[in-house]
Order: structure tokens, then sequence, then C-alpha cells
């Protein structure tokens, strides 16, 4: 029987090579393939099952992290502040991806970005964990501030640290609580999706810096920086005439002050009143060309370098497109016809006004961490544009100064803080203003900018746009610079 | 000069047992280390339970093993190793799945132990159990059948396998296999010369006598009754390759394996064109991604697993096996492939293969055919049933559920097989014990 129970060894060997070659097959030569199965969830829920470091802010507060769980996931992402950071934190979705820092970060957090990463198996035994925490510069204080000071008027506020380009605080409203989108009940995510892109506010807009706005008026601190950049005006000359409209050139409609108001004078003092006449002509005055760059210099039409995602560019026309179009020219100068800014332009013009011309990169990475507490890395601030010279800055500093200590702003005033600010007011058309307030404080040593925008206020003009948005610029910088 | 080889078989024995308890010691080590790692995968922190964790595996293991010491000491020393190494990687990963699932297979393994021990004791010599010959028979058919019978009989995910007293669910088709295959060995090991007999020629080939053909046929239609009436593909298939199998060996007859081909093929015929379930088995093996959404779902799963594992895997606990459907039972090889990789699946491949060239050493070396044939059939219970359930769950043939020796869940599987264990082991020291009693009488001769 031997040479038969040898056969049947050889048989049974036979079977188990063709198993190890199986095996082979599967795991080696062809895994690639089967990994990249379009009907191969497992590498999505693969990625969406690593560990996954937390988000807090700059004051502590855990604002997104991960808890374990027993269903496939195995990890819940969880946002404890709910909506109060939602556009901030972003969603971290199994059905609908990743927003915000969970979008910008996520090789952070996941660890995948770390140099010397082990793989599999001898990564567990040697560092079993390389998920990282990321700390935001925002901070809940302030967050919860400008949250409360907006109240539910929709609208955003931004509030960075001009020096930096640290975001202090990006309040949105509406926002939406970004924890029903990290649900793993996937019906109900879908449900949840759904409800708030039908939600005609717009909750899952992050406003502040995805959305553009008519500036208004809040953009005449631009079109006076390049008035004083360029030689075309300094704060004694011209002196514009007091006019309650001026008529323009290649049109019969003249441009008009609000309310048909009457104003003129140098630049500091159409600055205070915001009147429309004396910017239009400057507008004019400085011409499409140095305009154009003027806008560009601080950031329109390009997109800010923030480490959100999706962030818009501000839009202004280009230097063609005015320079045969006069009109579209002066209603530019004013913030007016295709000038859109994001909330967070705006507070960077502010902003770069108040560190000497120079606009900071925006950010709202502070550091990050690693599992062990250790700090693997930390934000170095650094230059995005060169709005104005130095002493440009400055004066147009001054000029702000004096719009609310004496203007259009006065309901931004601090007791004891010297504060720059402009107002805005956008008409939308439907016989409501967008009202705008960007300033930054205090003005001798600035150590925060605040741009605030709240959509469809009815019933306001020029001179009271200031009453709605200054306040909450107020509340935020006395906040901030109270601070911890 | 007795005292002399006395205490040199003792030392050959003992070397056996010796190398036993070192290897046993490796397989609780190697599990201890599996169950740390899936502690480590799963919350990042060591079990807390380790050490008595290792002390439980090393103790179920040990009485296994001063079982052998003084029941079988001459038995080989690597199989009870290699099945206690399987049943700790079984175990790590069961725990890792279901943790109710692996309180209930450590019971069943403490069971499985048991009844080692039990075969071991009740059978001291392997061939008295050629005189229970037909006892066997009856209880291997009254096995099979007992799932058919009212009242005890459970239908479970559309097979009627399993027999219930109280909450506790059996498979008695797993013992069946071992009871027939006694039955069988020595069936055949009496009728072997008639059966061999050539006395037709067919062809260029010599078949024997027709009327001998009635153990294969009867093997056949037993096979097709099973899956007919308790839709189990896997045992029908097991039992028809274990019987033609032991038929070749004992007879050396070719014929019957292409008899024996030919009926399989008829019969896998027959099945496919009577039986939707049979067609859909053979429909998603050719094509699973057609239907990967419904009856494709679990081997598409099974074959994403594989794939996502790659070459050392995710780690226990890291990947995500629990998507696919029967992973503690029939699939569990599918949850090793995806956490341990190519590396632990060859692995687990290789302590097969070691466990079957074990088994066929034993055979080759046991004197009486009745021990002979039994060796091989018990071998090829395991490697084929190996077989069988890795190749259907890694599509190199159609799946049929069966479970995998010694690593799934399952009580009556753990109970099985280590009684086969133990009937091998039991063989092999009794080769050892007539290989001594030879050696002696050669010394005492020249002295």
């Amino acid at each position: 029987m031997n040479r038969q129970i040898r056969g049947l060894g050889i048989g049974l060997a036979v079977l188990f090579i063709a198993l190890f070659v199986q095996l082979n097959w599967l795991q080696v030569v062809d895994a690639k393939r089967l990994n990249d199965n379009p009907g191969n969830s497992r590498a999505v829920v693969r990625d969406f099952v690593q560990p996954r470091g937390a988000i807090q802010t700059s004051d502590g507060v855990v604002i997104a992290e991960s808890t374990p769980t027993n269903d496939d996931f195995q990890r819940q992402r969880s946002y404890p502040e709910g909506a109060l950071f939602g556009h901030l934190t972003g969603y971290f979705s199994f059905t609908y991806g990743t927003d915000g820092v969970e979008r910008t970060y996520n090789d952070a957090l996941t660890g995948r970005d770390q140099k010397f990463r082990l793989d599999r198996l001898s990564d567990i035994l040697l560092q079993k964990e390389h998920s990282a925490n990321v700390t935001l510069s925002v901070s809940k204080a302030l967050q919860q501030v400008a949250t409360q000071a907006l109240g539910q008027r929709k609208g955003a506020v931004v509030a960075l640290d001009p020096r930096t380009g640290a975001i202090l605080a990006m309040a949105d409203y509406p926002a939406d609580d970004p924890n029903p989108l990290a649900g793993h009940n996937q019906a109900a995510v879908r449900d949840a999706w759904t409800a708030l892109n039908s939600d005609p506010a717009k909750p899952l807009l992050p406003r502040s810096y995805r959305e553009r706005y008519f500036p208004g008026s809040s953009f005449k601190v631009v079109t006076a920086s390049t008035g004083l950049a360029t030689g075309t005006a300094t704060v004694s000359q011209p002196v514009y005439p007091f006019v309650s409209q001026i008529a323009l050139p290649q049109t019969t409609q003249p441009l008009q002050n609000f309310g048909g108001e009457v104003c003129g004078g140098p630049m500091p003092e159409a600055l205070r009143v915001s009147c429309n006449t004396s910017f239009a002509q400057l507008g004019l005055d400085i011409g499409a060309d140095k305009l154009a760059a003027g806008a560009q210099s601080f950031g329109f039409t390009k997109t800010p370098p923030i480490d959100l995602p999706f962030a818009q560019p501000s839009t202004f026309p280009t230097a063609a497109e005015l320079a045969h179009d006069k009109p579209a020219l002066a209603k530019s100068a004013i913030g007016q016809q295709d000038v859109a800014a994001t909330p967070l332009q705006m507070a960077l013009v502010a902003a770069g006004i108040a560190n000497d011309g120079v606009v900071m990169t925006p950010h709202v990475m502070a550091e990050v961490r690693d599992s062990e507490g250790r700090v693997v890395q930390t934000y170095e601030p650094k230059a995005w544009t060169t709005a104005v010279p130095p002493d440009v800055a400055h004066t147009v500093r001054d000029m702000m100064v004096g719009v609310v200590k004496g203007g259009t702003g006065t309901l931004a005033q601090i007791p004891g803080v010297t504060v720059a600010g402009k107002t805005g007011t956008a008409q939308t058309g439907r016989d409501t203003s967008h009202t705008w307030f960007v300033s930054f404080a205090p003005a001798e040593d600035p150590k925060v900018a605040v741009a605030v925008i709240v959509e469809d206020q009815p019933n306001v003009n020029e001179a009271t746009g200031g009453t709605v948005a200054a306040p909450i610029a107020k509340a935020v910088m006395q906040a901030a610079l109270a601070g911890p | 000069m007795i005292a002399n080889t006395a205490l040199r078989d003792s030392v050959v024995f003992r070397s056996r047992r010796n190398t036993e308890l070192g290897l046993i010691i490796l397989a609780a080590l190697l599990t201890a280390a599996g169950y740390t790692l899936a502690s480590l995968g799963r919350s990042a922190t060591l079990p807390v339970d380790i050490v008595p964790f290792l002390g439980v595996i090393l103790a179920l293991l040990a009485v296994a093993h001063v079982a052998t010491r003084r029941l079988a000491p001459g038995a080989n020393g690597i199989m009870l190793p290699l099945a206690g190494l399987l049943n700790g990687i079984g175990y790590v990963f069961i725990a890792r799945l279901d943790k109710d699932l692996a309180a209930l297979q450590a019971l069943w393994t403490a069971l499985g132990i048991v009844a080692f021990v039990a075969t071991l004791v009740l059978v001291r010599r392997v061939r008295d159990l050629e005189r229970f010959r037909y006892t066997f028979a009856l209880v291997g058919i009254g096995l099979l059948l007992m799932p058919l019978l009212p009242v005890v009989g459970r239908n479970i995910n559309g097979s009627r396998l399993w027999i219930r007293a109280g909450t506790v669910t059996f498979q008695p088709g797993e013992l069946a296999k071992i009871v027939l295959c006694i039955f069988f060995a020595s069936y055949l090991v009496e009728k072997r010369e008639l059966l061999s007999e050539a006395r037709h020629r067919v062809g260029a080939m010599f078949v024997p006598n027709f009327k001998y053909f009635g153990p294969v046929a009867l093997a056949w239609a037993v096979s097709l009754l099973i899956m007919t009436a308790e839709r189990d593909l896997g045992s029908s298939l097991l039992f028809f390759t274990l019987f033609i199998a032991m038929l070749w060996v004992a007879t050396g007859r070719g014929a019957y394996l292409a008899i024996g081909g030919v009926m399989f093929a008829g019969g896998a015929f027959l099945a496919w064109r009577s039986f939707g379930h049979v067609q859909d088995r053979v429909t998603i093996w050719i094509n699973p991604w057609k239907t990967a959404g419904g009856t494709g779902y679990q081997i598409v799963q099974a074959l994403f697993a594989f794939a996502a594992g790659g070459l050392a895997g995710t780690n226990i606990a890291q990947g995500s096996p629990q998507r696919i459907p029967a992973v503690s039972t029939d699939f569990i090889f599918a949850a090793i492939g995806e956490e341990l990789g190519l590396l632990g699946t060859t692995a687990i491949v290789i302590a097969f293969l070691l466990l079957v060239a074990t088994g066929i050493r034993i055979a080759l070396r046991a004197e009486p055919p009745f021990e002979k044939l039994l060796a091989a059939g018990l071998t090829t219970i395991l490697g084929v049933q190996a077989f069988v359930i890795i190749g259907g769950v890694t599509r190199l043939v159609p799946l049929t559920g069966i479970t995998l020796p010694f690593v799934s869940y399952g009580g009556s599987s753990l109970l099985a097989n280590y009684a086969l264990l133990a009937l091998l082991l039991r063989i092999s020291h009794d080769q050892g014990e007539r290989e001594q009693a030879e050696a002696r009488a050669l010394t005492e001769t020249r002295a």
C-alpha cells in the first residue's frame, strides 16, 4: 500500500501547492486590482477606520475627536461643540467625505504625513499610534463671543491676528452641526445631508471664506490706499467738492450719494463720512490699471492661501475691463459693480493696513502634536502679499481711526483703546443691504483685525449701516484684547 | 541488558515527548503573542488577562500532553503542537471577531481536549477497532441521518446538519466522518484482495469485477443522499473523495480512481442539474462579480479581505473582516488573510501541510494494513477538508460550506478533529512500540 499512500501524499501536497499559488495570486499579484475594484468599499473604510487625532482650540477645548465603537468603522468621529465650530472642523463623513480642517489636515490627523512611518505590523509594535492632534489658533472663548454677537443674523465674523495671519475666530450664521454627517447609519446621514442642502439659509456654506458679497464702502479702504500709494491723492489734496451726485463719463446716469446726502472734502473727511462721490472721483483719478493693481496687491482676484479647503478668491474687474468703462471704474472704486469680497478677504484688508501694509498668510492651524504630546509642526507666519508701503498704511490707519472717532463707525469705540475701522453698506437690490464693518485695534499696536458682514438688513443707509455690524466687531475686538 | 534496552526505549520515547512539550510551549507563546497583537490592534493596550490567558492555553495543551506521555508515549511529537497552534490562532481570531463565540470556543476546546484524552484512553490498541466494524458503520450512518430526525434536527443557513439538545447545537456529521473512515478502513482491508482482482478488460485497462463495485456505488449514493437531504456539499464531497482515495490505497487499482472520477463528474452534473443551490455555487464561483451585491457578496468580500491583507496583513483587529458573512466559521481563513496577510495564510497552509505530511508518514510506517489504511483515511479527511474550505474561500474551487479543522468556530468540528488526532497518535504510538520491541528482540538475539 505504500506506493498508493505516497501517491496520496503527493496528491494532497499538490492540492496544498495549488492553495499556496492561489494565495500568492490573491494577496500579492492581483491584490492591487482587487483593492482598486470600484465595488470595494474596504479601501474607503480602511482610510475611514484609521486612528484619527483630535482637533482642539487654542484654549484647549476639544472640538473633534474619535471614540471607539464596535461596528465596522471602529471609531465614531464626534464634534463636542457642534455648530459652534462646525465650519472650522468641517466634517468627516463616510458618505460625503471631508471638509474644513478635517480635510486640510487629514494627513496629519491620520498620521500619514509623518516621515518615519513604519509599515503595518512593525509600526504597531514599535510606535502604536501615529495619528496626531491639531491645535487651532482659534479660541473657544472668542469664537463664542463672535457667534453670540452675530446672533441669529445671516452673516459672518472673521477675526485674525494681523501680525501673524492667525485666525482667532471665524463664525458663520447659520452653521451646521457636523455630528449628523459623521454618523455611521448611512441612511440617516443621507437624510441629514439632504436636509442641510435643501435649507435655503445654506447652513453648509462657510460664508466667512467661501461666500462673496459686494464690499460696498468698506472697499474704500483699498481705494484710499491705492490713491495714496500711487500719489494720485494725499490727505489734503484734492479737496473733493461737496455734492450729492457726480456725472460720470460715458453715461447720463449720475452716481449719487446715499439718500442724496451732500458730502466731500479731502480724503480723510470723505472716508469719515464714507462719501461715494469723492471716492468715485478718486477711482477715476487713479485709473483702471492702478486701481486693479491696487486691489490685487491686497489679495483681490487671488485665492487666499488659508489652510481651509475651497477658499474663494474675491473678485475685482481686470484693468482691461475697466479701461474703457469709466462708470464701472467709478463704481468699482466704491465696492460696487463687479467687486465681490469674502469676509476673510475684507479682514485681510484691515489686517494689511494694521500690519504696516503687509498682508500675512491667513491660517487656522497653530500646531500639530503627536499622540505623545510632542510638537511635530508649528505654524510659521509668512507674508502673503504686500498691499501698500508702511507710510501709506499708517496714513490709512489714521483715517480709519477718524471713522470710528467721529464718523460712521462710532459704535465700534472701545474705552481706552484706539480703534480703526470702516463701515460698508451694499445694497442688495431687494430693498435690503449687506452691512459691513472692517476694523483693527489697538490702532498704534494692532493685535486683532476683524471683518463683519450681516446680510440683508432692512432700512439701513450708509450712515446707519455701521449700527448693525460695528457693535459686533467691537465685541470681538474687546474680547480679543482682554484675552486670556 | 534488558534494563538497558528499557532505558533506551524510554529515552527515545521521552525525547519525542520532550519535543512535543517544547513545541507546545512555543505554540502557546505564539497564540499569546497573537492575543496581545489583537489587543494592541483593538485598543492600543496590552491585554490585562494575558497571564491567565497564557496559563489556560498551556494548561489545556499540558493535559493533552500528559495524556500522550502516559497513554501513547511513542507517538509522533509534532501533531499535537500543530493542532494546538491552529486551535490557538483560530481562538485569537474568534475572540477578535465575536467575544461571545470565543467563550464558547474556549469551552469547546476544553471538550476537544477531553475527547482527545478519552480517545486515547478508550482506544488502547488500534486493531481493537476492527472488531466493531459494523457497529461503526451503523453508528456512522446513524450520525449522518440524525439531523433529519424531527424534533432534534435543525436547519441552519439552509442546510440540515445540526441537532439540538437544549441550547447546544451539534453537527453529528463531523463525527460520522471518522466513524465511517474506521469502517471503510476495516472493510476495505478485508476485501482488498477481491476488490483488486482484475477480471475485465476495458480498452487498455483491466478493471475489477463489477460485482465488487458495490462499495463505490454505495459511497456515491450516500454522498448524493447527504447532498440532497441535508444540502451539505462540503461533506458529500469529502465523503466521496475519502472513499475513493481509501479504495485506491487499499487496492492499488487506478481503475477505481478513473471510475470514481467519472462518477464524481456524473454526480456533480446530476446535482448541478437538480439543485438550485448547487447551480448557485457554481455560478458564483465562475463569476462572483456579477452578483457582488447579492449571492456573490460573501466570496467577493473574502477576496477583498485577502487583497487588503497583502503580504503582511493589517494586523489583528485592524482590518474589517466583520463584513464577510460567517467569518467566524467557514470564512475564518479570510479574516486571517486580511489581518495576518500572506505570511499568516502561508503559515496556516504550512501547518496543515505538516499535519498531512506527518499523517502520511504515520501511514507509511504503520505495518498492519488496517492501521495503514486508517491513518491514510484520517489524513485524507484532514487534508481534503482544509483544502476544500481554503480553496473555497480563495475561489480556487467552488465554495462548499465546511469548517477549517481546529481553526474555525465549531464544537463538533473541534471535538471530531481532536479525536481524529488522537487516533493518528495512537497508530503512531503502536508502531513505535512495535519498532521498539523489534529492536529489543534484535539486541537480545545478538546478546
